[in-house]
């Protein structure tokens, strides 16, 4: 079976220190990981390789088999990998209107737009919420925004850094019942959490990063 | 000639419709409003590219860019004379002493204006918001205008403040434009004139109209933000 992102030899330096220096892993297609760890043991900036926002020493990326160069960010590895930040940033527009941003970035038709959209507020229970303001949204809201609209562009990995950090009660259950609905549509998901629930999600499974390495739960 | 009596005078100018002084105020407004123009797209670029570019010499390219808006404008109106000059390399183009000439001397007075306030005002945006776009599928062009458009108040206080310093600048509208009646003459250089002739009416007049347009655009500045912030936009 090939792996939907492979890669060998991973090394991410701060100056003199080393944060991350991973031998050869894979991301299945399909699967769910979390990743955990101590705060600083890289999880974060993992992520954030993983999805271009970072650079890091690589010796080889191969993406559904096919060998790719890191720098610049290949544009097949970014349509396909959406990441969604522990804190959200909405930008200054509707709610409707932040989800469709991929769309229209990516240059979907207006009628398809309006019905993916229709579709991503009503999977992520922020239908009522359609036409607000998204910059004024609670943080368990603006959490699942968040999610539909990475999940909106159907993304083939998802890199979820933290999406219950800072949330309590409802707003925490919420996002934690969307998470195995986008495991079962067939993205691979990652996750960065310490979240004992999402630990726990059936069919999950666990890396642990200590000391720059990934430990196989 | 006391001040009410000077006072009197420019109202009545300005009322009466006087042709010599609304041509004055047209010239100002056009060569503003085309400097202005052709201005701002690439400063606003440039701001933003050094607000969030990472390339070996922006701090250095920064330091310059904010060390220009120190520059006097009758210096940059001294070199551009020089360079606009019959003997200078830019002489073929004819500009000097022509509104041209003065249109390129308020783009040089406004770049550095409006490039400093675009870089603060990006600066002042979370970066997370361009990643949000970039992981998005955003391409570059797509991620800046939406940083910028985050950032427009600060960019709309960028033109406001390039407006105004280029709009009320006088020595170098007054060395390359030569302060010509009825092609050259700006409200600026003409007050200038006028004042040291002893002739205050037409100054005073030209006075007000500078302070209604700066109170104008600067109510539809807060007038904007304000609306905004009534919609919980800010």
């Amino acid at each position: 079976m090939t792996a939907l992102l492979s890669i060998a030899r991973l090394r991410k330096r701060h100056g003199e220190h080393t944060l991350l220096d991973l031998a050869d892993f894979a991301i299945e297609a399909g699967s769910a990981t979390v990743l955990t760890g101590v705060n600083g043991a890289g999880k974060s900036t993992l992520l954030r390789i993983l999805c271009g926002l970072e650079s890091a020493e690589i010796e080889e990326v191969r993406f559904f088999g096919q060998v790719q160069r890191m720098a610049p960010f290949p544009v097949t590895m970014r349509r396909a990998i959406g990441y969604v930040h522990q804190h959200p940033m909405m930008f200054a527009t509707s709610v409707a209107e932040n989800i469709a941003y991929g769309l229209r970035a990516s240059g979907a038709p207006r009628a398809e737009i309006d019905a993916r959209v229709d579709e991503a507020v009503a999977w992520a229970g922020v239908a009522h919420l359609r036409e607000r303001h998204a910059p004024l949204l609670s943080g368990g809201e603006k959490q699942r925004v968040a999610l539909a609209r990475a999940r909106v562009l159907q993304p083939q990995l998802l890199l979820l850094d933290e999406p219950t950090a800072n949330l309590d009660g409802a707003a925490r259950e919420a996002v934690i019942a969307l998470i195995p609905t986008l495991i079962a549509a067939g993205s691979s998901v990652v996750m960065a959490c310490h979240d004992r629930d999402l630990i726990g999600l059936p069919g999950v499974q666990r890396w642990k990063l200590r000391d720059g390495r990934i430990e196989y739960r | 000639m006391s001040l009410s009596n000077a006072l009197h005078d420019a109202l009545i100018l300005l009322l009466s419709g006087d042709a010599a002084l609304w041509h004055i105020i047209w010239v100002s407004l056009k060569t503003t409003g085309i400097a202005l123009l052709l201005a701002t797209p690439p400063a606003v670029v440039l701001g933003y590219g050094l607000a969030r570019g990472e390339f070996r010499g922006r701090r250095v390219l920064i330091w310059l860019a904010q060390a220009t808006l120190a520059v006097p404008t009758v210096l940059i109106g001294l070199l551009l004379y020089l360079m606009l000059s019959r003997q200078g390399p830019l002489g073929g183009l004819h500009w000097l002493f022509a509104q041209p000439g003065i249109i390129a001397g308020q783009v040089l007075i406004a770049v550095p204006v409006l490039l400093a306030f675009t870089l603060a005002a990006v600066q002042a945006i979370d970066v997370r918001l361009a990643e949000t776009a970039l992981s998005l599928g955003a391409g570059r062009w797509r991620v800046m205008l939406t940083v910028l458009r985050e950032a427009r108040f600060g960019v709309m206080a960028a033109v406001i403040t390039g407006f105004g310093r280029v709009i009320s600048e006088v020595g170098c509208a007054m060395m390359v434009g030569g302060n010509i009646e009825g092609a050259t003459r700006t409200m600026t250089t003409a007050i200038a004139l006028e004042t040291s002739k002893g002739q205050f009416a037409q100054g005073i007049a030209l006075g007000i109209v500078l302070i209604v347009l700066a109170l104008l655009i600067n109510a539809g500045l807060m007038l904007a933000q304000g609306d905004d912030r009534l919609r919980g936009r800010v």
